[in-house]
């Protein structure tokens, strides 16, 4: 089992390879002398993307099988001497220094133009060079041309860069939440150069360069180790496997991954000390291969990006055709073309919405930082959503599920179980102390244990503290810490004179100590171990305090608890002790562990303890959340099988009453090869059978057993998993953490990686990242995520209605003849002013019913925007708007004395400058200005008017089934937006100056009015709308008009 | 259902209307107090952007256009009786004698000299007339420069001369007009002006407009002598009363336009 990340809790892989990597200072490409340094080496070879053999491919070197004065020669290296400063040098300018290149990123600028010329800015920009090209051909043709399309157009401009320079901004901030993950210490190494020991920064390493490294540092490359003195290192960044390996000079494998003498790049000693002899540097170590490898994978377009493109190209589709349409119309009409070009213009304006984008983007901004409070840190903004629609999630054990931290689960004394508590908070059962077994037990639990807590955790609750030590030592003293209190002063009590440490042929641990009672001068010896192995030496067996023979039945109860306690796939462990007779062996006696002159047989078998690592409190909650939610969890671990089912059973991923295929097989007594597969719903695969499996064979399993727990396999089989899952159509999301684990990430749709326990490699891979391990923060993650797809919708509805009443009076303008009622300018007040907080307002709303009790979206059939969206939008609440709109304006020309029956086919006097003396319908003569005043009035009130139905549209777009008496009002931001957009409208209306800068007229109050009814009857009619859909669910309606 | 809604709240609208009384007037209403000048004849739809007056006095066919553009325009006025329809009561007006309530003064033809449709306006003479008229705005009332010790300094000259030489007091309640050429080339090329009636304006009896039935906007005519041919001549005319500002840019208060004789 494993106890990944121990030495590492507080803060990611704090020394992961990227740190040393990155100099604090910035790198000028001169060496230390100045030289400018040699051009970093190509990539060896060009890596292809799908080359997923290469991951598993054998490292083609020999460095390990040679003798070392081979090697020494090979590097001109010298073991004691190291390289001479020059050869250092001129390998450094060979091969660059040692660091992985880091992924290609895309240049700031190519990033700056996606954002100034993606998505509508393209659109936009036609807008604009139409407008100037117009403002030209007047400028050249008119004496005094009116400076409206110069204006406009620099407006144009003017909004495509700023929203451009706007996401450019969100974009590199939500990337720079990334950079302060890689921008920590500097990495540094012992180095022996020309006999003397030098700290150099990892990055400098050369080839043939002879290293000291020692427990708590990272392995700075890949390296041969020439001297050791009981190192061990922590592979699980390269391979997953977290159990401490020992290294050593012996070359003892063909495999340069199994060999002792090889230590990786990036991998941690986390005991003992060493000196190697670097033998591959920066790419060309092993993590470099996988590093490259995962940044060649092609990720393809987030959903939600596609999504965007897909709702980009329907209303640019739809702005060039009305565009064009009318562009035909006016010139068929016997419109001047330049006029033509004008209405062109007006109708992409009206018909973009310009703001939409970058509120999309605030939204997923403001999910992003909400989910960042919840431990998800989101790298890609888009990511966001993505989780949202996640339909499989491939999840790791050990530390997303479970705790990371081996806990004594269950002990077995006086032929009895006993339950401990494992519970994160101690709020589990509790057991009786009391008993002489366990009085027993807890003594040799307490003394046969080299375990200690690290120094200076005063504070902290006692399972949270760290342990200097191995992982099952370090449960059995949490667990004595608890259930006894100090346990160092206990051992103080009970000195230790003697000890056998645990080697893996014996596999127990000795250790003799002077009794604590003062008045029983017997040394006590204790012992734990395999239990197989403890049983065999013991003649006696203690139970409900007295000592018995250890006969049959005995022997029978000790099986049968040890078969439980392993079938749990918990770590078992016996114990058993042994008062020595004091005549044989007097205080002060010279027990000699070498060659034990001490009793290792005849023992008195005292109890079983056993250690899992248990699962997450959160976690059984968060798996159910997802299977309401319709996600499927994979659990894809490295762990045995049974350790791995019982935590799929114990969280749920495996859900009480299913079967595996070997259950039923068990159950029925059969041969596990005539259970028929498709009884059974879930399956526990072994790595090495995944391995036979041909990619049909997947995704049979993938499709027909809903409840799939991996075990035992490699990381790079996680590749294929999620692979054979997307092949399925889900949308997947993995977790992982170590560096084997970034293709895997790379490929998902939504790669996760650890923030505590994960490499930074995992990390780079990765779209998000949870800051604390938990998988139950993956949940608030889909959920936040689905939350904001909703939102979304929401929002785009509540902007894409007010397009109608945007384009509709330049239809109305060109096809009847009539003044302008709304001007572009307006327009662009609308999308860029009064709607923009409003629609960014929904994405705080809260979710109308339980998310998470609904199946993931079909990225196929459920779209962001569809059909239904815009004929809501467009074809309903929109026409409703426009209505309102335009009654204004007629409201406000019959007032003032041009009766609508008047304003037909009124367009070409009303605007030529040479015509002073137009008349009403009261016989009153109009001046240019007096007209072009009043026009430009009808336009702020139509402006006023569309804002005062927005208000209708914010309140029903905050539900898309439900009434809004039930949603209530309590969006706070939502009611802000509707205070601010009237706020803005009011502003813009009244300020003083904007007759002359935006052309809007101060309205009388009156002329707010006529829009109510409208905005009302947007209400009632969507309220009664909504109320037949919930009526009739599935109903006709529903299939209409529910987005 | 948003047809019957627009309906309703159109009807419901209109019942709030007047049709003879705007509802905004003057100051409440776009329109303001600043009434601007129309002039007549003015190019066709075809040519709406222009204000140019371009005729070939030699060209029978060609002034033809323009006098018969003028005589439709002119055409209520030679014959009143077309417009009213019983109720309009239209009275001889003076100085002395303002219309009483529901009475509209009438504009006497005959004061317009030679401008007159008999002699086509004198367009085959080379010395077209204009006519001028002031916006009618509802209920406007102009604040008449009466005394001629008190005339505004940018005042043409001859306006201020002619306005000292009229003795009757009461003639003084005029919204005086006057014409000039823009620049001072213009002026030139433009040569002496005529105005008819004499007074040289729209007397006062003829104000606030009231909508009434069968009420015809005053109007002057002025006629260009002898304007010099084959060029351009920027014309701006102005009405002066105190509360008429100018302001060319945005031809309130005057008009603008220009006349070109081949």
């Amino acid at each position: 089992m494993a106890s990944k990340g121990k030495l590492n809790d507080e803060f990611g892989r704090s020394d992961s390879y990227r740190v040393a990597t990155i100099p604090l200072n910035y790198d000028d490409n001169k060496t230390a002398d100045g030289r400018a340094k040699s051009r970093r080496k190509n990539p060896k070879k060009p890596r292809k993307p799908d080359d997923l053999d290469e991951l598993k491919q054998e490292l083609d070197i020999d460095y390990h099988k040679i003798s070392p004065e081979e090697l020494y020669q090979r590097f001109q290296t010298h073991p004691e001497n190291g390289l001479s400063h020059a050869k250092a040098k001129e390998n450094l300018e060979r091969d660059g220094p040692n660091a992985l290149t880091p992924p290609k990123t895309i240049p700031e600028w190519v990033k700056f133009c996606k954002n100034l010329f993606g998505g509508f800015a393209l659109l936009l920009w036609v807008g604009a060079i139409l407008c100037f090209i117009a403002y030209s051909i007047q400028a050249s043709s008119v004496e005094e041309p009116s400076d409206d399309n110069l204006y406009l157009g620099i407006v144009l401009a003017a909004v495509v860069i700023v929203t451009g320079i706007f996401s450019y901004y969100q974009e590199s901030k939500s990337s720079k939440i990334m950079e302060s993950f890689k921008n920590m210490v500097p990495q540094f190494a012992t180095v022996i150069r020309e006999g003397e020991k030098l700290t150099l920064r990892a990055e400098d390493l050369v080839l043939g360069d002879v290293v000291e490294v020692k427990f708590g540092d990272r392995i700075p490359a890949d390296i041969r180790i020439i001297e050791s003195r009981g190192l061990k290192v922590d592979n699980s960044s390269l391979t997953g496997e977290s159990e401490p390996q020992s290294r050593s000079a012996e070359f003892t494998h063909e495999n340069p991954l199994e060999t002792k003498n090889l230590a990786f790049f990036s991998t941690n000693a986390v005991e003992g000390t060493a000196k190697g002899v670097v033998i591959s540097c920066g790419d060309n170590t092993v993590m470099g291969r996988i590093a490259g490898l995962a940044s060649g994978l092609d990720t393809g377009e987030t959903p939600i990006a596609k999504e965007i493109h897909h709702f980009i190209h329907l209303i640019t589709g739809v702005a060039v055709f009305l565009g064009v349409t009318f562009f035909v119309i006016a010139l068929i009409l016997n419109y001047f073309w330049l006029d033509a070009v004008i209405f062109l213009i007006g109708i992409i304006v009206a018909n973009v919405p310009e703001g939409l984008l970058a509120t999309v983007t605030v939204c997923l901004t403001l999910t992003a930082k909400r989910m960042a409070s919840k431990n998800c840190l989101v790298k890609n903004l888009e990511a966001v959503e993505t989780l949202g629609s996640t339909s499989t999630i491939c999840s790791d054990k050990t530390g997303t599920l479970t705790q990371n931290r081996m806990t004594v689960a269950h002990m077995w004394f006086d032929n009895q179980i006993i339950e401990a508590d494992t519970t994160e908070d101690q709020s589990g059962v509790q057991y009786d102390r009391t008993s002489p077994g366990f009085k027993a037990l807890a003594r040799i639990a307490t003394l046969c244990n080299r375990a200690e807590f690290k120094g200076g955790q005063d504070g902290v609750p006692i399972l949270k503290k760290e342990v200097n030590g191995d992982a099952s030592e370090a449960a059995l003293l949490k667990c004595m810490e608890l259930a006894l209190g100090d346990v160092m002063s206990i051992r103080r009590k009970n000195k230790k004179v003697c000890e056998i440490p645990f080697n893996s042929t014996n596999k127990y641990q000795v250790s003799i100590h002077e009794n604590e009672d003062p008045n029983d001068p017997r040394h006590v010896l204790v012992m734990k171990g395999a239990p197989e192995r403890i049983l065999e030496r013991c003649a006696t067996i203690f139970i409900g305090g007295k000592e018995k023979v250890l006969d049959e039945e005995m022997k029978e109860a000790f099986n049968n608890a040890y078969l439980e306690l392993g079938g749990l796939g918990e770590r078992v462990l016996g114990f058993c002790d042994f008062m020595l007779p004091t005549d044989k062996y007097p205080l002060g006696y010279k027990f000699n562990a070498d060659d034990p002159n001490f009793p290792l047989e005849g023992l008195r078998f005292v109890g079983l303890m056993s250690m899992i690592d248990p699962p997450r409190a959160a976690v059984p909650d968060a798996v159910a959340k997802c299977r309401s939610a319709g996600i499927k969890v994979i659990m894809v671990t490295g762990d045995h099988p049974i350790t791995a089912k019982a935590i799929a059973k114990s969280v749920g991923i495996i859900s009480e009453g299913n079967e595996t295929i070997e259950d039923i097989a068990q159950r029925l007594n059969i041969p596990v090869s005539e259970v028929n597969p498709r009884e059974a719903k879930a399956a526990v695969i072994h790595g090495s059978d995944l391995r036979d499996l041909s990619s049909d064979q997947l995704d049979e399993v993938l499709r027909y057993h809903t409840e799939i727990v991996f075990a035992r396999t490699s990381p790079q089989q996680k590749l294929i998993i999620v692979e054979g899952c997307q092949r399925m159509g889900a949308i997947v999301a993995v977790t992982g953490d170590g560096v084997n684990d970034s293709p895997a990430l790379k490929k998902a749709d939504i790669g996760v990686a650890m923030g505590i326990a994960g490499s930074d490699v995992s990390k780079q891979a990765a779209d998000m990242i949870l800051l604390d391990d938990n998988f139950a923060s993956i949940v608030t993650g889909v959920e936040e995520g689905r939350l904001i797809f909703d939102n979304l919708k929401k929002s785009i509805a509540y902007t894409l209605t007010s397009n109608i009443p945007e384009i509709s009076p330049f239809l109305a303008f060109i096809l009847c003849d009539i003044p302008l009622p709304l001007g572009t300018v307006t327009i662009l007040c609308i999308d860029l002013g009064t709607d923009m907080v409003p629609a960014i307002s929904l994405a705080y709303e809260e979710a109308e019913s339980d998310i998470m009790k609904r199946p993931p979206r079909n990225p196929m059939t459920d779209k962001l925007v569809n059909n239904r969206l815009i004929s809501m939008a467009y074809g309903q609440i929109g026409m409703i708007q426009a209505a309102a709109g335009f009654f204004v304006y007629f409201v406000i020309m019959a007032e003032n004395g041009f009766l609508p029956h008047e304003l037909f086919g009124i367009r070409k006097q009303w605007d030529s400058k040479a015509v002073n003396d137009l008349t009403d319908s009261y016989g009153q003569e109009w001046t240019y200005r007096d007209r072009k005043t009043l026009e430009y009035t009808c336009h702020t009130a139509f402006f006023v008017s569309i804002v005062i139905v927005q208000w209708a549209d914010l309140i029903i777009c905050k539900t898309r089934r439900n009434s809004i008496l039930h949603q209530g009002m309590r969006n706070w931001a939502l009611n802000f937006g509707l205070v601010f957009e009237t706020a803005l409208a009011a502003f813009l209306s009244y300020t003083p100056g904007m007759d002359k800068g935006l052309r809007m007229f101060p309205l009388k109050f009156l002329w707010w009015l006529p829009a109510l009814p409208f905005s009302l009857a947007i209400f009632i009619y969507d309220e009664t709308r909504r109320f037949y859909l919930r009526r009739n669910p599935g109903g006709w309606l529903e299939q209409e008009t529910y987005y | 259902m948003l047809a019957a809604l627009v309906s309703i709240c159109m009807w419901v609208f209109f019942q709030t209307l007047d049709p003879r009384i705007p509802k905004w007037q003057l100051d409440r209403s776009m329109i303001g107090t600043n009434p601007g000048l129309g002039f007549r004849p003015m190019p066709t739809q075809d040519n709406i952007e222009s204000t140019l007056i371009w005729f070939q006095a030699s060209n029978k066919t060609n002034y033809l256009k323009w006098v018969e553009n003028l005589k439709g325009f002119l055409d209520k006025y030679y014959t009143p009786g077309k417009l009213e329809k019983g109720t309009a009561t239209t009275t001889r007006c003076s100085y002395d004698q303002f219309p009483k309530n529901g009475e509209v003064c009438d504009v006497d033809v005959k004061v317009w000299g030679s401008c007159s449709r008999e002699k086509f306006f004198d367009y085959h003479r080379n010395s077209p007339c204009i006519f001028l008229k002031l916006n009618k705005i509802y209920g406007w009332v102009p604040e008449y420069y009466n005394d001629p010790r008190d005339l505004p300094h940018d005042m043409p000259l001859q306006l201020k001369y002619h306005i000292g030489n009229i003795t009757e007091p009461n003639k003084r309640n005029t919204v005086w007009i006057s014409c000039e050429g823009e620049n001072p080339a213009d002026v030139e090329y433009l040569g002496p002006i005529a105005y008819y009636p004499d007074i040289q304006g729209f007397p006062g009896y003829y104000y606030p407009y009231k909508n009434g039935e069968g009420y015809l906007s005053p109007l002057v005519a002025v006629q260009f002598l002898r304007p010099t041919s084959g060029i351009v001549i920027n014309i701006e005319c102005k009405a002066w009363a105190r509360n008429i500002k100018h302001n060319r840019a945005d031809r309130i208060g005057s008009v603008h336009f220009e006349l070109l004789i081949d």
